[in-house]
């Protein structure tokens, strides 16, 4: 029996080894793209708290992150308008230089003004269509994550 | 047929599975059976039985090696690595077998024949965009949403003269949409699809085959949807491909 609990330390001793090293190093530069395309405000907010979990794990400083969102997807940034969790949310992941990006084709569709109705998009947020950018960023390298 | 050649058949197939026969018999057999679909069907049921019972038996060394590992040390715990193993790929192995198609008349089909939705090679068309979309879940203001942002792609291409190929695949609660009697946008998917030929309509046949065995009805499609045998593995491939993937 001690043999064998034996083998299945050393097992577990070489397989988590990876973990114990830095973060950064462990996992290297990211391309990352979330795709968010839904109005349930609980998976909004969970979209955005494994943004930040991955940002932990690989560090800001290693990440180029994009968030693009469009149809429905879009109301995350009207909450944070009026809501101070998703607004401080936003805040935070904005300062770890995630990117919001907001479609084009929404906000006509949808008779959205970003700069009234949403929480701090200027221009340069706006992409024409969230589907072709999502399509463009991957053809980029970047690796697309839906939460 | 008569009982005495009905018992005598099941016999033989069975010898045949088993590779009981001398060579010349057996080469005679498969060719009677390569003949006659209905023997075929019934060859694959015993094949896939036995699988399955062989499969069902193979967890049961597993205590066994479990007690030798005291005495044989390093080759013990080889011997439980490989038991582990074994138990994995025959657990794959009896997933797999569980897909297989119930209903004979609905058999699956080759993916594209006619070359329309396939990967073309990237040599020949660097700049195409191709996307696929996986839809999984039955939300039909979704779908809506999501056929409109496809069009508009697809229209916004065709006018700037750019290549774009798209495939929507269907899978689990997703094959709502393709299904004839459930889908709440068959006129717009009809209407896609005759506009626009550089958009498919995948439906997983795995999904459909689990669909007619749980619920017992014989699932239909829409006449746009093309099958593929499993929607993951699908757009696993197309990604693998190089397409970008975006769920629905």
């Amino acid at each position: 029996m001690k043999k064998y609990v034996a083998f299945f330390v050393a097992a577990a001793f070489l397989l988590g080894s990876p973990l114990l090293a830095v973060a950064g190093e462990y996992y290297g530069k990211q391309k990352v793209v979330y795709h968010v395309n839904y109005d349930d405000p609980k998976q909004q907010a969970a979209a955005m708290r494994n943004i930040q979990n991955h940002i932990n794990a690989v560090g800001a400083e290693n990440l180029d992150l994009r968030v693009v969102m469009h149809g429905a997807g879009v109301s995350l940034l009207k909450r944070a308008n009026d809501d101070p969790d998703f607004q401080s949310k936003v805040i935070n992941l904005k300062a770890q230089h995630v990117g919001f990006k907001v479609c084009n084709n929404t906000l006509v569709g949808k008779k959205i003004d970003y700069e009234s109705d949403l929480f701090d998009v200027s221009k340069a947020d706006i992409v024409p269509s969230g589907v072709a950018e999502l399509a463009k960023l991957q053809a980029e390298g970047f690796v697309y994550i839906k939460p | 047929m008569s009982d005495r050649d009905d018992k005598l058949s099941e016999e033989m197939l069975n010898a045949l599975v088993d590779g009981d026969f001398p060579p010349e018999e057996q080469a005679e057999m498969w060719a009677r059976l390569r003949a006659d679909d209905e023997l075929t069907d019934r060859a694959c049921e015993i094949r896939t039985l036995k699988d399955l019972v062989s499969i069902a038996h193979q967890d049961v060394p597993a205590p066994p090696e479990f007690a030798q590992v005291k005495r044989r040390g390093a080759a013990g715990s080889l011997a439980v690595a490989a038991a582990v193993l074994l138990f994995v790929v025959g657990a794959i192995l009896g997933w797999q077998l569980r897909e297989v198609p119930v209903g004979a008349g609905d058999r699956f089909v080759v993916l594209d024949p006619s070359g329309r939705g396939q990967a073309p090679l990237q040599q020949e068309h660097s700049d195409e965009t191709r996307i696929v979309f996986h839809i999984t879940s039955p939300d039909d203001v979704r779908a809506e949403e999501l056929l409109d942002e496809i069009e508009g792609m697809l229209v916004q291409f065709q006018k700037e003269g750019r290549a774009l190929r798209i495939e929507v695949v269907a899978h689990n609660e997703g094959l709502n949409l393709l299904r004839s009697h459930l889908s709440k946008h068959k006129r717009h998917i009809a209407d896609l699809a005759a506009r626009f030929p550089n958009l498919t309509f995948v439906a997983c046949q795995n999904t459909i085959n689990r669909i007619q065995v749980e619920q017992g009805v014989e699932v239909t499609l829409i006449p746009e949807a093309i099958r593929t045998e499993s929607g993951v593995a699908h757009v696993v491939k197309r990604q693998a491909e190089g397409w970008a993937y975006i769920q629905g």
